[in-house]
């Protein structure tokens, strides 16, 4: 087999003395920030103005990691004489990432785009109990969200996007559809989920926004009361209450 | 009173040599592992590119708690670490590093034994440490360390004098006074056995059954902690101090090189030190452990024959060139 | 000159340099009063070795001896002789030695049994013995002084030539009794016997083997025990094979004959 004995050891030290001269493959972590791909599973954001608390992701979660309460709330009718609505106003929206495993369930099943990947990875504490990162706390992540990257060149569109023209040139057949597309893509997700909808049908998504405002204004029902609720948040954590 | 003076300077720099030497080989193979493994190795003790990690290292061994077992031979437990190192300073003082008298702690007469006895005696070191631990992984340490001894021992000394036989002599200076550069190739068998059977002395990988930790932890030092743990790890980079220099001398020419004859013979044979203390980390990084069958064998079937093929062949080119 | 030596004739040198005319037992120089020191801790460390009860701190009370021994080499100027003791002696025949007790037997603590019951006899050879070694050595040096400042007179040139020029017959001598204790290892140590064809390099008696080879398929228990003891009938009754084989036909032929019949059982 071997035709010159000892030759297999000396591919061996050619091996290392060859591993010697390239470069190493540390990170030098602490010092220099690693350079993260997109799509990185770092932490999940929370983007609330989304949520309708549909409990989709809170009910697919593996772990049972994410605590949801609401509440109802009864919106008068627009016009007189019409309907009263009801809608669901989120009290609490809480992730414990003690327990989550970053399998991305959550984030594949919510349907209004109210969950985000972002990469930050550097929030370990000392306490077990700061892992269950609250609303406020998720809603900051939403900051770190980076824009999703680019598609590759001749690419499909993503459904998301197709839809949302035919919806838009059915509605407004007279604009022209072009303007959707740049919108679109707007690199930053804290706002756009919204815009999409919003640039079409402002007459749509005004009243909501006055709506939100309102609930945030009026006293919301006090934390705890949840049956389903399992995680007590501790009384100098109800900041979000 | 002189003369007391210049024995005190030459010890005192012996010492320095014997302090320093082993953490710079230390450190070399921190840096130099890492970087045969893709790594950097130490970054941090010290600043620059953690230069400082074995000093730090040290300070951490002096504060840690010295713990003797409770079922272990007390005091051979304690003296072990100092059998297994002063060998070692002994044998540095008897490796002359640049031509004439002044380059060298002390000339010794018979200093190729001087040398290979010592560095015999280090052993013991181990072997007191392996028994008096009460501790079965370290007896079977020590036990691997007395048959890898008994086994390369011998290859040693038989190589060792090829080269004395090539020279006439068995002082070390008197060896290196008698080199010439067609040496190189003409004892270059037995300087390869040399180098092997010193490693394997030396329980360096691949030859460190000893202590392989993944069959008995490490060996006969399971049991120690702190400041006599550190002993024996300077020991062993001592050690690798010692034999390089010892190959250097004996084979490589110690301070002959092809320019700077005088006044730079010290760089030579810190030269060839240096790059012997290279290969030994070369080795380490680059090779399994070998199984303690294959060392026996190795020793036995190999290195014994070749030792001997190489006394042959110095004593035929010895008659014939005279 | 090494460094003992030439702490001793530092030493040697504060009080007188003239050691070879004007020696006497009342006028002791640095280097007789270290030898004499140096002699009395070996003689101590001799007599621990004999008596201490620990059976590896006997090993290493050895060591001291012998380095002691050594060391009185070199404050005779026999620097070639010390680091031959110290190389074979304290660095292989100790080893040994430890690496013997180790493998055998080497409690932490006294050994009761270490004793032997004929302890005066040992006593009475051992001094009749040192008795004739210094009456020999006396009767032959008288007072004859080694010069120590004169050019060394143990050095390896000099020993080298007496022993190759004075003594070249006693060293073949005893070249040829190391070569037929060698060759005496050698034969001890090999198992193979005429009837058997083992590779001695193995270390394995072939009969411990053997039986494991034919395997379940093939084995009937009736045949097993009888060929296995057909083959332990090969082997002479001097051999060392027989006592590692037993056991191992013990170990390895004793189940085999309930083995197949569970099998053969199980089929029908």
């Amino acid at each position: 087999m071997a035709p010159v004995p000892g030759s297999g050891l000396a591919k061996g030290l050619a091996v290392t003395l060859r591993t010697m001269t390239k470069k190493t493959v540390t990170e030098q972590y602490p010092d220099v920030q690693p350079d993260l791909p997109p799509r990185t599973r770092g932490v999940i954001g929370l983007f609330e103005e989304n949520c309708t608390v549909c409990m989709l992701c809170a009910r697919e979660c593996p772990d049972w990691c994410i605590y949801i309460d609401s509440h109802k709330e009864t919106i008068p009718a627009a016009t007189p004489g019409g309907r009263e609505r009801s809608r669901n106003v989120l009290d609490r929206f809480a992730i414990d990432f003690s327990l989550c495993m970053y399998c991305g369930i959550c984030i594949e099943v919510c349907p209004f785009d109210a969950l985000f990947w972002s990469p930050e990875f550097e929030y370990a504490e000392t306490d077990i109990r700061d892992l269950t990162h609250e609303r406020d706390k998720l809603r900051e992540w939403m900051w770190t969200v980076p824009a999703p990257p680019a598609l590759d060149p001749g690419a499909e569109e993503p459904k998301e996007l197709t839809t949302a023209r035919r919806t838009a040139e059915k509605l407004t057949p007279h604009t022209e559809p072009q303007t959707t597309g740049p919108q679109a893509t707007e690199p930053r997700p804290a706002k756009p989920q919204v815009t999409d909808a919003q640039a079409t049908r402002p007459e749509v998504t005004e009243p909501h926004a006055t709506e939100q405002a309102r609930a945030a204004e009026q006293p919301t029902r006090p934390l705890g009361d949840s049956k389903q609720q399992t995680d007590q948040p501790r009384p100098d954590r109800e900041g979000d209450a | 009173m002189n003369d007391v003076l210049d024995v005190t300077l030459r010890l005192l720099i012996v010492f320095v040599v014997f302090l320093a030497f082993p953490l710079v080989v230390g450190q070399t193979e921190h840096k130099v592992m890492a970087h045969m493994q893709g790594r950097l190795g130490p970054m941090y003790a010290g600043g620059f590119h953690g230069w400082a990690q074995l000093v730090a290292d040290g300070v951490k061994f002096a504060q840690k708690e010295d713990v003797v077992p409770a079922g272990a031979d007390r005091r051979i437990f304690q003296l072990a670490p100092a059998v297994a190192l002063l060998p070692y300073l002994l044998v540095l003082v008897a490796i002359p590093i640049g031509p004439g008298e002044g380059a060298v702690g002390q000339a010794v007469d018979a200093g190729i034994f001087f040398v290979l006895a010592v560095m015999g005696v280090g052993v013991l070191g181990s072997l007191m440490a392996g028994w008096a631990s009460a501790n079965k992984f370290s007896l079977l340490g020590g036990l691997r360390t007395a048959a890898q001894l008994l086994a390369y021992e011998l290859p040693m000394l038989l190589a060792a004098a090829s080269v004395a036989m090539a020279a006439g002599t068995v002082s070390l200076p008197g060896i290196l006074d008698a080199f010439e550069w067609w040496w190189l190739p003409w004892q270059i068998v037995g300087a390869i056995v040399f180098f092997v059977a010193g490693l394997a002395e030396l329980q360096r990988p691949p030859f460190d059954m000893p202590v392989a930790d993944s069959e008995i932890i490490f060996g006969a030092y399971t049991e120690y902690t702190g400041l006599r743990f550190a002993l024996f790890l300077l020991a062993e980079y001592a050690g690798i101090v010692v034999l390089c220099g010892l190959t250097t001398v004996l084979f490589l020419g110690g301070w002959h090189g092809p320019w700077g004859a005088d006044g730079l013979g010290w760089v030579w044979t810190l030269l060839k030190t240096a790059v012997l203390a290279f290969i030994v980390i070369w080795l380490r990084v680059t090779y399994p452990r070998l199984r303690e069958d294959q060392l026996q064998k190795l020793s036995w079937t190999l290195l014994v024959p070749l030792a001997l093929a190489q006394i042959a062949l110095t004593g035929i080119v010895k008659v014939v060139i005279s | 000159m090494t460094l003992s030596a030439t702490a001793g004739r530092l030493a040697a040198e504060v009080t007188t340099s003239a050691a070879a005319e004007t020696h006497g037992f009342l006028s002791p120089t640095g280097v007789e009063i270290s030898f004499v020191l140096v002699g009395l801790v070996t003689f101590g460390a001799a007599l621990v070795t004999v008596t201490t009860r620990q059976l590896v701190h006997a090993a290493l009370w050895l060591v001291v001896t012998l380095g002691g021994l050594a060391v009185e080499y070199l404050l005779l100027t026999a620097e070639f002789i010390a680091w031959v003791q110290v190389l074979i002696y304290v660095g292989s025949v100790v080893v040994l030695l430890l690496f013997g007790l180790m493998l055998t037997r080497a409690p932490i603590g006294r050994s009761p049994d270490a004793d032997s019951g004929n302890r005066w006899a040992a006593l009475t050879v051992a001094v009749v013995s040192a008795a004739a070694l210094v009456w020999v050595v006396v009767d032959a040096f008288r007072t004859t002084w080694i010069d120590l400042d004169g050019p060394a007179a143990g050095a390896t040139a000099v020993t080298g030539a007496s022993l190759f020029q004075n003594w070249v017959l006693p060293f073949e001598a005893l070249s040829v009794l190391l070569l037929a204790a060698l060759v005496g290892a050698i034969v001890l140590s090999r198992k193979t016997t005429p009837g058997t064809t083992a590779d001695p390099s193995t270390g394995k008696a072939p009969t411990a083997g053997a039986p494991a080879k034919p395997g379940p398929a093939k084995s009937r228990p009736a045949a097993e025990p009888e060929s296995a003891r057909a083959r332990t009938g090969e082997v002479g009754p001097a051999e060392p094979e027989p006592a590692e084989a037993r056991p191992a036909k013990a170990g390895t032929g004793e189940p085999r004959p309930t083995a197949p019949r569970t099998d053969e059982g199980g089929v029908r």
